[in-house]
């Protein structure tokens, strides 16, 4: 889910004025998850319940965890749970704007569940044969054994073929997976993403595919290979990274940094590292992904 | 309404057509574009915009460094944020900045009215 799309929701619906948002955002980076939010997000509690727990913390001069439990609304062991738990941004965001008393806690969970159903869409599951495309590709990838992290290159690819099927067609089928320590290229754009888990990303694919690929991406009819083609194939490539890093910040709270789209043509590419060579065969043409993989910390 | 100088700062040709694309449909026609961000400082001094739109990831110099050296020659500069999916964090420091708004990429025509209409209303 879109975490700044939040903002930007809360925004759209009138909750908060623009000074509000950025008076919040400004405070996030400052600002300690809270046990209460943390429960809501993890779904052990109701925002009812977190309130009541809130009400009762002014008659008791009890923490938060200790009066859940007393209250039976938390075990000890959720609490154990919540304290090692990250919280998305959104998340932080929300408890913001509660602490502001701009929303209560009720309004927030459902604000929150309005907003993933109507960003629902970026959520999709694969259908079970893409599923089975992802599974195989998966074993083709020969991942070093000491590589900590390989759900999140599966995660990687699982979001690559969501986002193939939904911007560009689905009638593709993908080849064995190549292992290289360079890659000669046609026409190619590159991305690194760089954080604790840094890699490079690029699409490669002759000029011809080119301006098909960016047709269907943009929904024009290009008829040469010109600039608009090429910043076509970069916005793809930029907006699946952006999603993918979206996606780490919420579901791992790992913060990754874009670096800008970089086109080559005819060279050799190489990183210092190897790449993973996945052709992705489309009835117009065969798109090369390259992945290389430059740092992943525990 | 075309005396408004509007510039454009993106790093992709698409992205500046778009955006571009929408102003004209709501009556804007005097444009700068610049492609980094050090493009767009040297261009916002030569010329004094009214309004600037600065996407965040851009090659030499990035949207943040730009707003940044912006605001400096003008405090008053109307600069909104271009973001694309994934730079939350860059946006963040984009707000810390000074930028005076943000706008979500892919744009749609009722963000960029909600933008003009915010800025210059009837004019």
């Amino acid at each position: 889910m879109h975490t700044q799309f939040f903002g930007n929701f809360l925004l759209n619906k009138g909750v908060i004025s623009p000074e509000q948002l950025v008076d919040a955002l400004k405070v996030q980076a400052n600002t300690h998850k809270k046990l209460g939010t943390l429960a809501i997000h993890s779904g052990f509690m109701s925002a009812s319940e977190v309130e009541d727990v809130y009400i009762t913390q002014t008659h008791f001069d009890k923490l938060f965890g200790e009066l859940a439990v007393n209250l039976g609304y938390l075990t000890e062991g959720q609490v154990d749970n919540l304290l090692t738990t990250q919280l998305p941004d959104y998340m932080l965001l929300g408890q913001i704007l509660v602490d502001k008393n701009i929303l209560t806690h009720v309004e927030l969970e459902n604000l929150i569940t309005e907003y993933k159903s109507v960003y629902e869409i970026y959520d999709l599951e694969l259908i079970e044969e893409q599923q089975e495309m992802v599974n195989k590709l998966l074993s083709d990838f020969y991942l070093p054994e000491d590589l900590p992290h390989s759900e999140h290159i599966l995660s990687y690819l699982t979001l690559l073929f969501n986002n193939l099927v939904r911007f560009i067609g689905e009638d593709f089928t993908t080849l064995n997976v190549m292992n290289l320590t360079e890659v000669p290229t046609n026409f190619c754009i590159s991305q690194e993403v760089e954080g604790s888990f840094s890699f490079l990303s690029a699409l490669d694919m002759e000029q011809e595919t080119a301006i098909t690929f960016a047709s269907r991406y943009v929904n024009d009819e290009f008829q040469e290979f010109d600039d608009y083609v090429r910043a076509s194939i970069e916005d793809f490539l930029n907006l699946h990274n952006g999603l993918y890093t979206v996606n780490m910040s919420n579901d791992f709270s790992m913060e990754l940094q874009l670096l800008p789209p970089i086109p080559h043509e005819n060279m050799l590419l190489e990183t210092g590292f190897s790449f993973y060579l996945l052709p992705i065969m489309y009835s117009f043409g065969t798109i090369n992904f390259l992945l290389s993989i430059k740092k992943m910390e525990e | 309404m075309e005396n408004v100088k509007i510039l454009i700062c993106d790093d992709s040709i698409l992205a500046r057509k778009q955006l571009k694309d929408i102003l004209v449909e709501h009556g804007y026609n005097d444009f700068m574009e610049a492609s980094n961000g050090q493009e767009a400082i040297d261009l916002y001094k030569e010329h004094k915009p009214e309004l600037v739109f600065v996407d965040i990831v851009m090659p030499i110099k990035d949207g943040v460094q730009a707003i940044h050296e912006i605001r400096e020659f003008n405090p008053e500069a109307n600069i909104i944020v271009v973001s694309s999916v994934g730079t939350q964090t860059q946006l963040r420091n984009a707000i810390m900045e000074g930028a005076r708004d943000f706008v979500q990429k892919p744009y749609t025509n009722s963000g960029i009215a909600d933008i003009l209409k915010a800025r210059f209303g009837g004019r």
